[in-house]
């Protein structure tokens, strides 16, 4: 017999069960997080229905919204709840980037309390295909009830932290990172960090295009037309 | 003729406290199997013998009318060939007696007549104890002796005569009163007495399949023991409280309801104990069924949109819960308007509930519009400071597209000129930042360059 046979092949043990250097297959529905890089990187290829993801990011920066829209754009029909958004969401800009205006629900609350509320009650209607929940303060049980309704009602559930809750314990079953890449990287990049997933650690942090399409082409004419402008100028 | 007579037991009125007025909702439920229910003291009479073939046979419509979807059974029942030795057997079962059904009309004892009862004693002193032998006396002397009343009754009993009653009917609005066991001093507590209420609610509403839209709950006062501030409020014309309840589709789910009226009535203080409340319904709406799938997959799962926001709403405000309406405008602020997705205003019903589906919105029209709008606007642009010219937000900001100008609103009196530039920050990565061309309030002059003018932060790109 060769010494290459491995003592316990992977399709022997449970799905929810995975080898350490490798990432957990699919347990659940995912849903394609409309970037390929970053589906490489998460279990089953994508952001998992019926589970806690945890997105934390530096104070005062939010861009959760690159990060998140594709996948809200393609999660169905239903209506994407924001709990607590740090400001107005722009319809105009939203609806542009594919997800539809008349989906949107905001619940303008301050209060932890009624925020915690509100998203698990929104995580039990049946018309709700995602939850987006800006917590400041929550303890480690109150997430984990909030990670419980989404698994009973299979629901896409975001709560979006500040940097600071890194140090705290989550019951989340994908914890992620993500900011403006810092400058000397390609232009506009959104760095992605992968603090719990179900699979080896991230060495490296991800770098994501953070540009929607069309931004992205007027900043590049703008850009050659200034250089166009200082040849000029030079000849 | 074929008659069923029903009580509900007094245990069952006790035990069971689920609804406000069990024999009322009894003969609610009655009338769906025949049109001829009547109330007698506190049992129900009714007449079945023409709707028996219709359910298969009067035993399957005795079995089927004795197990309501809404109540166990807590109730004693006869039956009888007419309507008084029905109620005859049934006053026999209230006293304990097993398998009353069986006994004869002739052997009924004299005290379950309910004409004879003034003339028990007499009727004792003369032996008679039975309705045999009432029925065998002469019938002149019978007359003479007692009146025409009991005769007449007699022969009701024993089907010589037409048996004729106030017939029951369903009303038209539910509207049920609620003597409560004890005063009541806070309002939450008042939930209790309303359950009952709504659990008479819907036995009423699902003989009448309907929905419900609009209801009020009504609440007296008890005047004997008033504070000051009820004194005030009965010299402003009333010592009773109300509460009025909406939902945006008809609803025969008492679940949603109590959830809405408990969070309604966590912000109502008494100002003096309640001893009586009154449930109406102001606006129902027929009930269509509603199909369901036999696959399990397609079961959905959870509550309904509607109910999620009236919920919501409910505990936290319409203003807090909103939805998006799009405009067409120029300046970004008037572009989008966050409006409550409840209609305060009007709340009338199905037309306006917020539904994901309503077509016929502005979102294909605007879809390139917003292609270079930020997807976070702030709701009052950032006054951001300016050195040598330059913009400043955490830092100093670059410019790197724009200027994209603006002019509008001159019309309404509102005027805005500016310049979007889209900069970078090196701490917020992209921003929305505008320059006023109207220059800083309170100077007239309007600013010509971008040296000159206000710059403010109006949307993140995230």
């Amino acid at each position: 017999m060769s010494a290459s046979v491995s003592p316990l092949r992977r399709v022997d043990v449970h799905s929810d069960v995975w080898q350490a250097d490798a990432l957990a297959g699919a347990a659940a529905r995912v849903l394609a997080t409309g970037d390929a890089t970053l589906d490489a990187q998460l279990p089953g290829g994508g952001w998992p229905l019926g589970a806690l993801i945890e997105v934390l990011q530096p104070v005062g920066v939010h861009s959760e919204w690159r990060l998140l829209l594709p996948a809200l754009a393609r999660s169905g029909t239903g209506a994407v709840v924001l709990v607590g958004a740090p400001q107005q969401p722009f319809g105009p800009a939203l609806g542009a980037q594919g997800l539809a205006c008349r989906r949107l629900l905001w619940v303008d609350e301050q209060a932890p309390a009624q925020r915690l509320w509100a998203t698990e009650q929104a995580l039990r209607c049946a018309d709700v295909d995602a939850v987006l929940a800006w917590l400041v303060q929550v303890r480690p049980e109150q997430l984990r009830r909030l990670q419980i309704a989404a698994a009973e009602f299979d629901k896409l559930l975001f709560v979006l932290r500040p940097e600071a809750a890194q140090a705290e314990s989550s019951p989340a079953a994908l914890r992620l990172w993500a900011a403006p890449a810092p400058p000397g990287h390609n232009d506009g990049a959104l760095e992605v960090r992968a603090l719990k997933r179900r699979g080896p650690p991230l060495v490296q942090p991800l770098h994501l295009a953070a540009r929607p399409a069309c931004l992205a082409r007027l900043l590049a004419a703008t850009e050659m037309e200034n250089a166009l402008d200082r040849t000029a100028a030079h000849a | 003729m074929h008659w069923i007579a029903l009580q509900p037991t007094p245990e069952a009125a006790a035990a069971e406290a689920t609804l406000s007025d069990a024999t009322t909702a009894w003969a609610w439920w009655a009338l769906q199997f025949t049109p001829l229910v009547a109330r007698v003291e506190d049992a129900l009479l009714l007449e079945v013998s023409a709707s028996a073939r219709l359910f298969g046979g009067a035993p399957a419509l005795r079995d089927q009318f004795l197990k309501p979807d809404w109540a166990p059974a807590l109730v004693q029942s006869a039956q009888g060939a007419t309507s008084l030795i029905a109620f005859g057997r049934l006053q026999c079962a209230t006293q304990g007696r097993a398998s009353v059904d069986s006994v004869p009309a002739d052997a009924l004892p004299l005290s379950t007549l309910v004409a004879a009862r003034a003339h028990l004693p007499t009727l004792a002193r003369l032996g008679l104890s039975t309705w045999g032998q009432l029925r065998a006396l002469p019938r002149g002397g019978l007359v003479r002796r007692f009146g025409s009343g009991l005769l007449d009754a007699l022969d009701c009993a024993y089907g010589q005569r037409a048996e004729v009653y106030p017939w029951l009917t369903l009303p038209d609005v539910f509207d049920a009163p609620l003597e409560l066991l004890s005063s009541v001093e806070s309002a939450p507590a008042l939930l209790f007495g309303a359950r009952r209420l709504l659990a008479q609610l819907l036995v009423w509403l699902r003989a009448r399949q309907r929905g419900v839209l609009a209801l009020e709950l009504l609440w007296e006062l008890d005047a004997r023991r008033s504070n000051a501030l009820h004194v005030d409020a009965h010299h402003q014309g009333g010592s009773q409280g109300r509460l009025e309840l909406r939902t945006a589709q008809p609803t025969q789910d008492m679940g949603h309801l109590a959830r809405l009226l408990a969070e309604q009535l966590a912000r109502v203080t008494l100002p003096a104990p309640v001893l009586y409340l009154r449930l109406r319904s102001l606006q129902t709406q027929v009930l269509a069924g509603e199909s369901v799938s036999l696959l399990p997959e397609d079961m959905r799962h959870g509550d309904s949109l509607h109910q999620l926001l009236e919920r919501l709403s409910a505990r936290l405000g319409p203003a807090r819960v909103r939805r998006l309406h799009l405009h067409a405008d120029h300046r970004p602020e008037h572009m989008q308007h966050w409006g409550a997705a409840i209609d305060v205003a009007t709340k009338s019903g199905a037309a306006h509930a917020y539904s994901t589906r309503a077509a016929g919105q502005m979102d294909e029209g605007n879809a390139s519009r917003g292609a270079l709008c930020p997807t976070w606007l702030l709701a009052t642009p950032l006054r951001l400071d300016v050195h040598r010219g330059c913009p400043h937000y955490q830092g100093p900001l670059t410019l790197l597209a724009g200027p994209q100008r603006l002019e509008a609103g001159w019309l309404e009196g509102a005027a805005a000129l500016r310049d979007y530039y889209v900069a970078h920050s090196a701490t917020a990565g992209l921003v929305w930042v505008y320059c006023d061309r109207l220059g800083p309030p309170g100077t007239q002059a309007p600013a010509t360059t971008r040296k000159t003018g206000c710059w403010y932060l109006h949307g993140l790109f995230a």
